[in-house]
């Protein structure tokens, strides 16, 4: 942190305010939108304050669409997805940062390797591979690939586990424990920020994800929040309010996560600059 | 006889596993089925689709570098490349530049930073669809706050989204607007491992403001800017979300990359020719050419680097 100075103090927030209103400005206006008839929403001159507030806008979205379903799908992958990531990115760590095996250099080589790789190359056949077992038009592909370990997270979680001292191992192989029994009970337990960091950044990619849905989803039943408020474009074509009340309804639940997990998402974000 | 059993131990020994190694391999298997079958394998069969006709319901069938000679005879295609390159011209030099003025001005005590901070986040943190219903707001072409303002300061209305020439600039507009946040925050991460003694050493030869930013700053910071550049290069260059999203019709996959194509980018023509259109192989070939691409392109910056990048001894 730089000592204060007046004139690039004010400097500053000038430019920080004004790029603060740009980034919200359009979220306010949604929100403001999303709380108009429609002959108020497509009012010219644009109104910029409805009047009278349409509030039951958002409750005709849970009444007259599936956005329950798609919000329950989209759940349901997320969850899956956070709690396979956390589990197989940490046993994976554990074992490249606190165990010796044959080849476990090269390995890890690997998988630095992996993580140059544009997943672009892989779509197709993944596709295929998810076709022939039988996972097409399921939510299994949406989350499936997270429980075998993410590089991301396999590194994240890595130096995690490598700043911890080499005592606790020692001691816990004297009270018999095994490898797998360390990693649990003990190391574990001491890596909740990086497990935080991990949790955030797997719910955001989950929730929003779009192309893996768009690939593997046909049926409109089993379609995620993103796709499924896309989906309703069609049938909503003359209200659009109702598709900006639900997509900002989309945006609650990562908002919510996002809140209490700040801390640990700009950790993430800033470390991933700093390879 | 010793001979022999000699030979046999270093033989055998790199097989015989210790209790810790065999927990290592079992706690490692997770990854090392995803690196067999859905990196190793997916790469291969990948290549081999690249050179065949595969529709999904009969077995490829090779047929050599047709799907590549088809390719470059393929209008849509070279359209896409060049819009993929256009967009990534306007977007990557745009969003770094300005990540590094904001981060710069937040880096330093500034009351509810947190706030400042927060509210950068909140477009990254959205879902493309929120992005599509939100930048509606603005850039509807009807009733849109950009036209609202262009009638009041006495200008024309655009058509924005839909207007050939102007599709790329304002999806590159709505691109920065949600990345920058994130960008900004690893930048201040790398402003915040700057020496303090380099600033006080610049003010006390006099230096000005952008004279520390010039000869300080951007130096000491290079190493996180080109990072910065090569990853949201190896990203835009792959983009299919926002495309998909924002210039589609109710999810519409043949629909995207409107108006008359002007923002068809590569992903997204890969999409429609294989999964709207089943040819599988070609649109592995696409997949094989945007993967070459990017590895030259990457090469470069590496070369490039050492003609720019400081890093401290």
């Amino acid at each position: 942190m730089k000592k204060p100075n007046k004139k690039r103090k004010i400097v500053s927030y000038l430019v920080i305010t004004l790029s603060a209103i740009l980034m919200l400005t359009p979220f306010v206006t949604a929100a403001l939108n999303s709380l108009k008839s429609y002959s108020q929403y497509t009012a010219i001159p644009v109104e910029w304050i409805p009047n009278p507030f349409h509030w039951k806008n958002y409750l005709e979205v849970w009444q007259m669409t599936d956005f329950a379903q798609y919000g329950l799908n989209s759940m349901i992958v997320t969850v899956l997805s956070v709690a396979g990531a956390l589990l197989s990115c940490s046993m994976v760590a554990y074992a490249f940062a606190r165990l010796d095996f044959p080849f476990k250099q090269s390995l890890f080589l690997m998988v630095l390797g992996t993580l140059m790789i544009p997943p672009v190359v892989m779509i197709i056949p993944q596709f295929i591979i998810f076709k022939n077992m039988g996972f097409l038009d399921t939510l299994v592909p949406l989350w499936l690939l997270e429980w075998l370990a993410q590089p991301f997270g396999i590194f994240l979680m890595r130096q995690a586990f490598l700043a911890i001292p080499k005592e606790y191992e020692e001691a816990a192989k004297l009270d018999g424990c095994s490898p797998f029994q360390t990693y649990w009970r003990i190391f574990l337990p001491m890596c909740k920020p990086q497990l935080a960091t991990l949790t955030i950044f797997t719910f955001m990619t989950k929730w929003n994800e779009i192309m893996a849905p768009v690939i593997y989803l046909s049926s409109e039943e089993k379609f995620t929040l993103p796709i499924g408020v896309l989906s309703m474009s069609g049938a909503w074509f003359g209200q659009e309010q109702y598709l900006v009340a639900a997509a900002l309804m989309t945006l609650v639940p990562i908002l919510i996560v996002f809140l209490f997990t700040e801390k640990f998402f700009v950790k993430g974000a800033s470390s991933s600059g700093l390879k | 006889m010793r001979l022999g059993k000699a030979r046999e131990r270093t033989h055998t020994k790199p097989f015989k596993l210790s209790n810790e190694g065999k927990w290592g391999i079992l706690m490692i298997s997770p990854y090392l089925i995803h690196f067999i079958v859905f990196i190793l394998f997916t790469m291969f069969a990948s290549l081999y689709f690249s050179f065949s006709h595969y529709d999904m319901l009969n077995a490829p069938q090779w047929v050599g570098l047709e799907n590549y000679t088809k390719l470059v005879n393929d209008t849509v295609f070279w359209k896409a490349l060049g819009n993929t390159v256009y967009f990534t011209v306007l977007f990557v030099p745009a969003q770094t530049i300005l990540a590094l003025i904001l981060a710069s001005a937040l880096n330093q005590q500034l009351r509810g930073l947190k706030l400042y901070r927060m509210a950068h986040f909140i477009p990254v943190i959205s879902s493309w669809t929120v992005v599509l219903y939100v930048a509606d707001a603005i850039f509807n072409p009807r009733f849109g706050l950009a036209n609202d303002l262009l009638l009041k300061l006495g200008m024309q209305p655009q058509q924005w989204l839909n207007d050939e020439h102007l599709v790329i600039p304002v999806l590159v507009v709505v691109a920065v607007w949600k990345g920058i946040g994130y960008m900004m925050v690893i930048f201040l991460a790398g402003l915040q491992n700057v020496p303090e003694d380099l600033y006080e050493a610049a003010d006390i030869e006099g230096a000005g403001v952008l004279q520390k930013f010039r000869h300080v700053t951007i130096p000491l910071i290079s190493g996180t800017t080109f990072l910065v550049l090569v990853l949201s290069t190896i990203t835009t260059f792959q983009a299919f979300e926002q495309i998909y999203v924002m210039t589609g019709n109710s999810g519409d996959i043949t629909a995207a990359g409107g108006p008359d194509n002007s923002s068809m980018v590569l992903m997204l023509y890969l999409f429609q020719q294989g999964f709207a259109f089943l040819k599988m192989g070609y649109a592995s070939a696409i997949a094989w050419i945007l993967f070459i691409m990017l590895f030259i392109i990457t090469l470069i910056q590496v070369k490039l680097q050492n003609k720019w990048v400081h890093y401290e001894k």
